[in-house]
């Protein structure tokens, strides 16, 4: 406030407060100096006032001044007398009216002078400086306000934040690959197991199979072959390499049994196949239907007890007789 | 009149072009506006008190911005720029409000 104060006025800058005697005083005695030269002379007063206020006396002389102060000076003196009433208690007049006109009159009328225009340039920057500072600083408040050591501290704070967040994704990643490698390991001993009961089930006679093989008829038209042909027969096949063999519509498995029933007939398995014996095997044709031609073998014995014999290859060879699944009573997987 | 206008139309560009704060200015930009901020209520003061004088307003204004950009920057320079610069905040304040009481007396009469 300081440079705005003329020299004489140093004692009320430096204690606005304390001694406001000498100040009122002085306003005071200006302001009714003030209205006083208005009520007498309106447009004279006016202008030294607008003098007085600009204590530098270039502007006055300026043409494009003198004319402003006419239209205040008029204005001015049928306010002062309106408000004086109003705004007043009525015991010191003078001062209280001066500094509110003093206000209202600077605001209104509008007048372009030098002093308004140069102000105005100046409070266009303050605006323009304050609205960008608060559009600045409502931005992001967080950090625009902050100091650099704060700063510092946050950017430590996110980088060991991104840090810990990095370990736990690494973590969960590790994890997320051993579940997958788990659950593909798992699908995979499902796989295994699956085509391992296939297999299995081949063997133990409880699905059906197909495949290349043979198709062996036996027909016994004198009742001459025995058990032990038909079960000499079954053994060559399986040492030819069969996988599946089934006889009439009894599956030959690796407990399968041959029986000559009492009054003629044969059982497999307890039970009775009837003539001719149609042997259904899946192997490998080429290995089996020489095992059976060989000299001495299987054909050459059935032939010789006056029996048929007829070996023909085929590329489909249906075994379809199934046999249950028997459940063990007292042996258990002993893996797992 | 024109004065307030000026302040308005100051507020209004600020607000509707919103320009990027060069990184340079950036931290005196607020300590400036505060000092301008003295400079205006001492201003109106002066008004009030009609001893106002458009030629001290405006070096007042301008070297009081200018006074307060300096005193930031020593302070950013010597390591004290934050301490500096909430004294002279606490220093801008304290003057504004005793020109702003003075403004208060002036208008109100209390």
């Amino acid at each position: 406030m300081s440079p705005e104060r003329t020299p004489g006025h140093h004692l009320r800058k430096e204690l606005p407060a304390e001694v406001p005697a000498p100040a009122s005083g002085d306003r005071r005695s200006a302001g009714e100096r003030e209205s006083a030269e208005k009520r007498t002379a309106p447009g004279n007063g006016a202008q030294q006032r607008e003098g007085r206020s600009r204590t530098v006396p270039g502007p006055a002389g300026e043409a494009g001044q003198t004319p402003e102060p006419g239209p205040a000076g008029q204005g001015s003196p049928e306010d002062g007398p309106a408000q004086r009433p109003q705004t007043d208690g009525g015991d010191e007049p003078g001062a209280a009216v001066t500094g509110r006109q003093r206000l209202v009159k600077s605001l209104w009328p509008p007048r372009v002078s030098r002093a308004q225009l140069i102000v105005a340039v100046l409070l266009c920057g303050l605006g323009f400086g304050l609205a960008i500072q608060v559009a600045s600083t409502s931005d992001n408040s967080a950090l625009r306000g902050a100091r650099q050591e704060d700063l510092v501290r946050i950017l430590d704070e996110l980088g060991d934040r991104t840090q810990r967040l990095q370990d736990e994704k690494q973590s969960l990643d590790d994890q997320r690959t051993e579940l997958e490698n788990s659950s593909d390991q798992a699908e995979e001993a499902r796989r295994q197991t699956a085509e391992k009961e296939r297999q299995l089930g081949i063997l133990a006679g409880t699905v059906a199979a197909q495949g290349p093989g043979i198709t062996l008829t036996v027909d016994d038209t004198k009742g001459t072959v025995e058990a032990d042909m038909l079960l000499d027969t079954i053994q060559e096949l399986r040492a030819a390499g069969a996988e599946a063999i089934q006889v009439n519509d009894v599956r030959i498995v690796v407990n399968s049994y041959v029986t000559d029933l009492d009054h003629g007939g044969i059982s497999v398995d307890g039970r009775k196949i009837g003539k001719p014996y149609r042997f259904k095997v899946i192997g490998k044709p080429e290995d089996l239907e020489p095992a059976l031609n060989i000299p001495g073998g299987v054909v050459q014995t059935l032939e010789k007890e006056q029996a048929t014999v007829a070996v023909e290859r085929a590329k489909t060879v249906v075994v379809d007789a199934l046999r249950p699944a028997k459940r063990p009573d007292y042996a258990q997987s002993s893996s797992r | 009149m024109i004065a307030v206008l000026g302040l308005v139309v100051g507020v209004v560009v600020g607000l509707l072009v919103r320009p990027e704060v060069p990184a340079v200015v950036e931290p005196y930009l607020p300590i400036a506006v505060v000092a301008a901020l003295d400079a205006v209520f001492g201003g109106l003061r002066a008004m009030l008190d009609g001893i106002f004088d458009d030629k001290v307003f405006v070096v007042s204004f301008l070297s009081n911005v200018v006074v307060a950009a300096l005193i930031v920057f020593l302070g950013d320079k010597l390591g004290v720029g934050a301490q500096l610069s909430t004294g002279v905040v606490v220093v801008l304040g304290i003057r504004i409000f005793s020109n702003a009481a003075a403004i208060r007396r002036h208008v109100f009469r209390a």
